[in-house]
């Protein structure tokens, strides 16, 4: 093994220490703030008050708007996730032939990820207004549509473009994860897999896919992490609008807490949102890494 | 010369032959078909209040009709007809309501000859595009002159294939050329003409509408001819787009010729394309945040905006910004990022090491613990955040705020670092220890520099994460001079109005630098992941 | 270790520093919401002839300290409500709503520390719009009245007259459509969550309707105010207004109208300075009244918003500390500033002493603030104000995709009316 002799017991801890001193701090205290709120009375104001149980999480999921928020949701983070990770991995398996301008073509491709989300969707809003936004004026000029398109005709399809865009800005955090995994695959598998006369799809399903998906498999669990967390895009570009249609969980409980005064139920939707996240998450990594010796 | 091997090559050369010329045959005859349908509103009569048959409507007509006949005259040019279009309505009070139009109107199309002999923009991509593919057929038969089509590939002479691969990219671009001319004619008419006829300044427009008179009605129209156009429609047919696996015929054929199969120049061609695609799309946005940060407030939401790029480019919006303070926010950021990135290496560097190298009790347990921590938004957090932040006298400070986002981004850096430390041996390690070194010397005089790409990327990502960070900025710091960039563009969409011109300025601004760091470590990025990322 | 005992260091330096700030001077905590791109560079930059708010305000009141923030809308409430959740409420605050902090026994009642001379000075029908319990809890610091803006080329063009009633409005707004083939739209409408509740406002106070009746109780569901989104509802179905009300914005309404991509809005006293800050010069445009349905008369709309101060049981000297926020407003409403505030973004003002003045800068601000003095306001007042403005946005959300008026508006009466 690859580990290296400890003096005494209590070593590794002391090596922990200053990680677990600064995430319990300033993680895990708001954490239970929050969880001692969401059974805590708040006022409109913002006050708390006295302990009242499960109330607000009754008043959180009795709402109308919750079942249309956690459809959204699921929607939001199995299409995001999903999608992002298949195009990712499909950008990876390009990126990683040898052709030339590659070294400029992943340089671009890294961009979304270093752009902040805030100015991703301001931007992306400016692109799809109907009235003076960067795409109809583009495909107008380029001729290739004839009269401007409303890209927001309706809030199913505002909510494709807010999926969209999470696709977007998560592809590159996927394709170098990918990339990554497939740097480290030994060029002698693919030889002795040619040898045996497999042709791409074979190489792929029993050379590639198995040796990247470690690599997949983290990618994939913080990507579920970030984007059922994820705030700005939907924020900026619908606010939930119209009637909640558009919002996810994170979005809601935000608007929930601070437009519409009612902290108390926020709080438990934040709640139940971190379950939520913790058994998918869980269920997601022992489902792939069962077969893993550690992690 | 003639081999055995070569037999088939011949057949398939000829094949390839009879292919280009067959094609190319069928070019002509599209090129002669109609490729546009075009209608043009020559006079139109718009009457409120009269209904069919009433003296109104009989005065009107009558000057339609009257109209029709003068423009008779273009009638060797296509067909003139009149439309009328009777829209009644009863409105609130019972009364019944009528708008009458009456429209005389031209049909015409245009074939191919008679677009590439007229001096529009899109006429001129044709011939282009035609002289192309005659070039490429001319340079093709050159280079197959002589009996060369028997010749084996490896055998033949090199200017004959370097003649044969020119040839190929003729006919590519000319093959490109055909969906831009079609793209072209709405452009010009769309935007140039119709649109521009619409709007109040039109400087430029006479030489087009020249052209445009001379193409459609024979340079008959005249002074009249802007009122003509802006009521014009037209349609593209099928012999135009038909052109498109034509051409694709010739150039499959010709890449025959010259590489001597298909299959592997077609999947790179499809790999280029995926890759321009890909980078087009990427780039974009940014394509968008620049020509927008440089125009005018009023350019940027012109909804009759016609050009690609700033007619002005208003370099002064970057001074404007730094008057607003935006130069501060920068700096805020770096102070902010690079605080967060420091504390959230040295706080997890030591974790990581432990997590690589020792064996100990609930070393599970503190990485369910880690990823714990990742699972809350800090959207959620902001109420609980904000409180601990009061209670440690923490609140408006960036100090507060670094080690918020040094805690959030630990799961990621000790992720990362484990996997890193993990893909090396330990046996340098322990050697030094044998030598009298200790573990924390061992780990920084030999482990930390053999990991140096996994700690770059560790500190990009957590570098990257903290400058971007927004919404914990926005409630922790209430002093506007402290805030990060993140939170200080957010001043340009304010309620009475968004600034767009600033607001991508600034964007701009903190752009940059994140993505001229990320072009730096593009390399270390990957090997740092596959050290990190691969051993999960 | 030596890492962690220095970040241990700095969090002990932090917190000492943090407890020596306490200085003689008294500081205020002001909150100010963000009405334009002219406020931060007024209150902080050089807005102010080269100078600024708070240092000519420091500077004529030594030993009060302001520590002034100027808030974005977006955020404004989330700032607050955060601060108050810690106990760390702002000393002044300039907002929209007021009695959720009634609510919780968080202001200071506005005789606590208003100057008498100051307190007369404000319009007493402004003053009465803050009253919950017969006690003012804040004061007005601007307001806006809004009208029907029409383009005057337009309608030459199609040959129509302004509508005054409903019934003329979708005559007018089908002759708009026929004309133009659909190129314009007729009449702009913002549900969104910015201003959902004033387009509501513009229906029903013009049908008889409205929030509450006489005795100030919810009336939600009555038939004047579900034919008022109705009417809403068919504006938008029959292609009158802009595609999008949920996420237009009435600053995306009045581009288009800038651009003559809308014939008409309704909008506040602003509009012109914004279209003119625009550079949308080529429109020319009238006022009228907002059309109203038969057997009503025309309301008209005010929007006002307020400044307010919050107690603080740990200041030392409450005296001096009320003292300095009458200071503030004395300040604030000295003609010498407010004029130059009321007029920078273009509203209306709230007090008596800066009329004459802005009347004698510009002679049309009279007609407007005669319309200012008829005008409705929002029932702010009431505790559940906020739960039905978000709750009539919703509603009128939910009605443009097809949900029945009626029954979403009985829905909200009984959560509000419980």
């Amino acid at each position: 093994m690859n580990n290296i002799l400890v003096r005494h017991k209590w070593e590794p801890y002391l090596w922990l220490l200053p990680s677990i001193v600064l995430m319990t701090v300033f993680v895990v205290f708001p954490i239970a703030i929050v969880f001692q709120l969401s059974f805590s009375e708040i006022s409109r104001s913002g006050l708390v008050g006295s302990f009242i149980g499960f109330r607000n999480f009754s008043d959180a999921i009795g709402d109308p708007s919750f079942g249309t928020v956690m459809m959204n949701t699921l929607y939001w983070v199995v299409s995001v996730v999903g999608l992002s990770t298949l195009l990712g991995f499909i950008t990876a398996m390009v990126l990683n032939k040898k052709f030339v301008g590659r070294k400029i073509a992943r340089s671009i491709v890294v961009f979304p990820w270093a752009t902040s989300l805030v100015i991703q969707a301001s931007v992306w809003n400016y692109i799809i207004k109907y009235e003076y936004g960067n795409l109809n004026n583009v495909l107008l000029n380029l001729g290739i549509i004839k009269d401007a398109v409303n890209w927001r005709a309706s809030y199913q399809i505002e909510f494709m473009w807010e999926c969209g865009i999470g696709i977007f800005v998560t592809i590159p955090f996927v394709t170098f994860c990918v990339l990554a995994g497939l740097q480290s695959i030994d060029a002698a598998y693919y030889e002795a897999a040619t040898v045996d006369g497999a042709g791409f799809w074979k190489k792929l399903r029993h050379v590639t896919i198995p040796l990247v998906k470690p690599s997949l498999t983290v990618s994939t669990v913080l990507n579920i992490i970030y984007v059922f967390n994820s705030f700005p895009i939907i924020y900026t570009i619908t606010k939930g609008a119209p009637a909640n249609k558009t919002d996810t969980l994170v979005t809601y409980l935000y608007m929930l807490a601070f437009y519409d005064q009612k902290k108390g139920p926020a709080t438990a939707l934040s709640v139940i949102g971190f379950v939520i996240l913790c058994i998918v998450a869980g269920v997601y990594m022992m489902i792939t890494m069962r077969k893993e010796d550690e992690l | 010369m003639i081999g055995l091997s070569s037999r088939p090559s011949t057949k398939r050369n000829l094949t390839a032959v009879i292919l280009c010329l067959t094609a190319a045959a069928l070019m002509v005859v599209l090129l002669s078909l109609p490729l546009f349908h075009f209608q043009s509103v020559l006079f139109s009569k718009k009457s409120g209040n009269t209904f069919v048959g009433d003296e109104r409507y009989i005065a009107a007509s009558a000057e339609v009709t009257e109209a029709a006949a003068k423009y008779q005259a273009h009638q060797a040019l296509g067909e003139v007809s009149i439309t009328e279009n009777v829209t009644e309505r009863v409105n609130s009070k019972g009364e019944t309501t009528s708008l009458v139009t009456f429209q005389v109107v031209l049909s015409s199309s245009r074939n191919g000859w008679q677009i590439m002999a007229s001096s529009l923009p899109f006429g001129g991509i044709l011939r282009c595009a035609m002289l192309l593919l005659v070039g490429a057929l001319v340079l093709m038969g050159v280079s197959l002159s002589g009996g060369m089509l028997n010749e084996s590939l490896r055998a033949l002479p090199k200017w004959r294939k370097s003649l044969r691969g020119i040839s190929c990219w003729m006919v590519l671009l000319s093959l490109a050329l055909i969906p831009i001319t079609a793209m072209n004619t709405i452009r010009v008419f769309e935007r140039e003409i119709i649109f521009r006829l619409s709007t109040p300044e039109a400087a430029g427009l006479t030489e087009l509408l020249r052209s445009a008179d001379l193409f459609l009605y024979g340079g008959t129209a005249g002074e009249g001819v802007g009122d003509m156009l802006s009521g014009l429609t037209y349609s593209s047919t099928f012999a135009l787009w038909a052109m498109i696996p034509v051409l694709f015929l010739i150039l499959a054929s010709m890449v025959t010729l010259c590489k001597g199969e298909l299959k592997s120049t077609l999947a790179s061609g499809a790999l280029y394309l995926f890759v321009i695609a890909l980078c087009v799309i990427t780039l974009y946005p940014y394509y968008v945040m620049v020509i927008t940060a440089f125009r005018e407030n009023s350019e940027a939401t012109d909804m009759y905006f016609t050009h690609m790029f700033p007619t002005k480019w208003i370099w002064s919006n970057l001074a404007d910004i730094t008057k607003r303070g935006v130069l501060g926010y920068l700096m805020n950021s770096l102070l902010l990022a690079g605080g967060a990135t420091l504390i959230a290496l040295v706080c997890g560097i030591p974790a990581a090491y432990a997590m690589a190298r020792m064996r100990f009790a609930g070393k599970k347990g503190f990485l369910g613990f880690v990823i714990m921590s990742q699972m809350f938004a800090p959207v959620v957090l902001l109420v609980g955040i904000s409180r601990l932040m009061n209670t440690l006298h923490l609140n408006d400070s960036l100090f507060g705020l670094m080690m918020v986002n040094a805690a959030f981004n630990q799961a990621f850096a000790i992720w990362l670092l484990r996997g890193t430390f993990v893909s090396i041996s330990s046996e340098m390690e322990q050697a030094a220890c044998i030598d009298g070194c200790n573990t924390v010397g061992a780990l920084i005089h030999v482990l930390l520099p053999m990991s140096a790409p996994g700690i770059v990327t560790t500190l990009i990502f957590v570098f990257i994460n903290a400058w971007n960070e927004y919404t914990i900025s926005t409630v922790l710091i209430s002093t506007p001079a402290k805030n990060p960039i993140t939170v200080g563009i957010t001043q340009f969409s304010s309620f009475n109005m968004i600034e767009w011109q600033y607001l991508f300025a600034s964007s701009l601004l903190a752009t940059i630098p994140v993505i001229i760091m990320f072009l730096f470590i593009e390399k270390h990025l990957v090997s740092g992941l596959t050290s990190g990322g691969v051993k999960g | 270790m030596k890492k962690l005992i220095a970040l241990l260091v700095a969090l002990v330096m932090v917190l000492s520093c943090a407890s020596f700030a306490l200085a003689e001077d008294i500081t205020l905590d002001v909150i100010i919401c963000q009405y334009g791109n002219n406020t931060n560079d007024w209150f902080l930059g050089t807005g102010m002839n080269g100078s600024n708010f708070v240092k000519l305000f420091e500077e004529a009141n030594p030993g009060i300290k302001l520590n002034l923030q100027v808030v974005s809308w977006n955020d404004v409430h989330t700032e607050v409500s955060t601060r108050i959740s810690n106990n760390n409420a702002p000393d002044i605050l300039n907002i929209d709503s007021f009695t959720e902090y009634v609510a919780d026994d968080l202001l200071m009642p506005v005789s606590d520390y208003c100057p008498e001379e100051l307190y007369n000075d404000f319009f007493p029908s402004f003053i009465a719009e803050s009253v919950v319990n017969d006690v003012v809890w804040a004061v007005p610091d601007l307001a806006s009245a809004r009208a029907l803006y029409y383009n005057v080329g337009m309608f030459e063009e199609v040959g129509i007259e302004v509508p005054t009633t409903w019934a003329e409005l979708r005559d007018a707004a089908q002759a708009i459509v026929d004309f133009y083939n659909g190129d314009v739209y007729p009449w702009g409408i913002d549900m969104t969550t910015d201003e959902g509740q004033a387009a509501f406002c513009y229906m029903a106070w013009s049908n008889n309707g409205g929030f509450v009746d006489a005795d100030g109780n919810w009336t939600i569901n009555s038939d004047e105010n579900v034919a008022a989104i109705q009417n809403m509802v068919d504006l938008y179905k029959d292609g009158f207004t802009n595609p999008n009300p949920a996420t237009q914005t009435r600053y995306d309404l009045q581009d288009m109208f800038g651009a003559g991509k809308l014939a008409m809005v309704i909008a506040p006293n602003s509009l012109p300075t914004y279209l003119a800050e625009k550079n949308y010069t080529d429109i020319k445009l009238a006022t009228a009244s907002i059309p109203h349905n038969d057997g009503a008369v025309s309301g008209s709309v005010g929007v006002m918003d307020r400044i307010m101060a919050f107690k603080d049981e740990s200041a030392p000297d409450q005296a001096a500390r009320n003292e300095a926020i009458g200071k503030f407003l004395s300040f604030f409403y000295d003609p010498a500033n407010y004029v130059g505030w009321v007029s920078m973004e273009g509203f209306l003002p709230a007090v008596n002493s800066a009329v004459a003045s802005l009347v004698e800068a510009d002679p049309s601000f009279q007609a407007w603030l005669d319309v200012l003095a008829g005008c409705q306001f929002y029932p702010a007042t009431k505790t559940e104000w906020n739960d039905v403005r978000v709750g009539i946005i919703d509603a009128e959300q939910r009605a443009i995709n097809g949900e029945d008026v009626k029954t979403l508006l009985d829905a909200l009466q009984a959560t509000v009316a419980k």
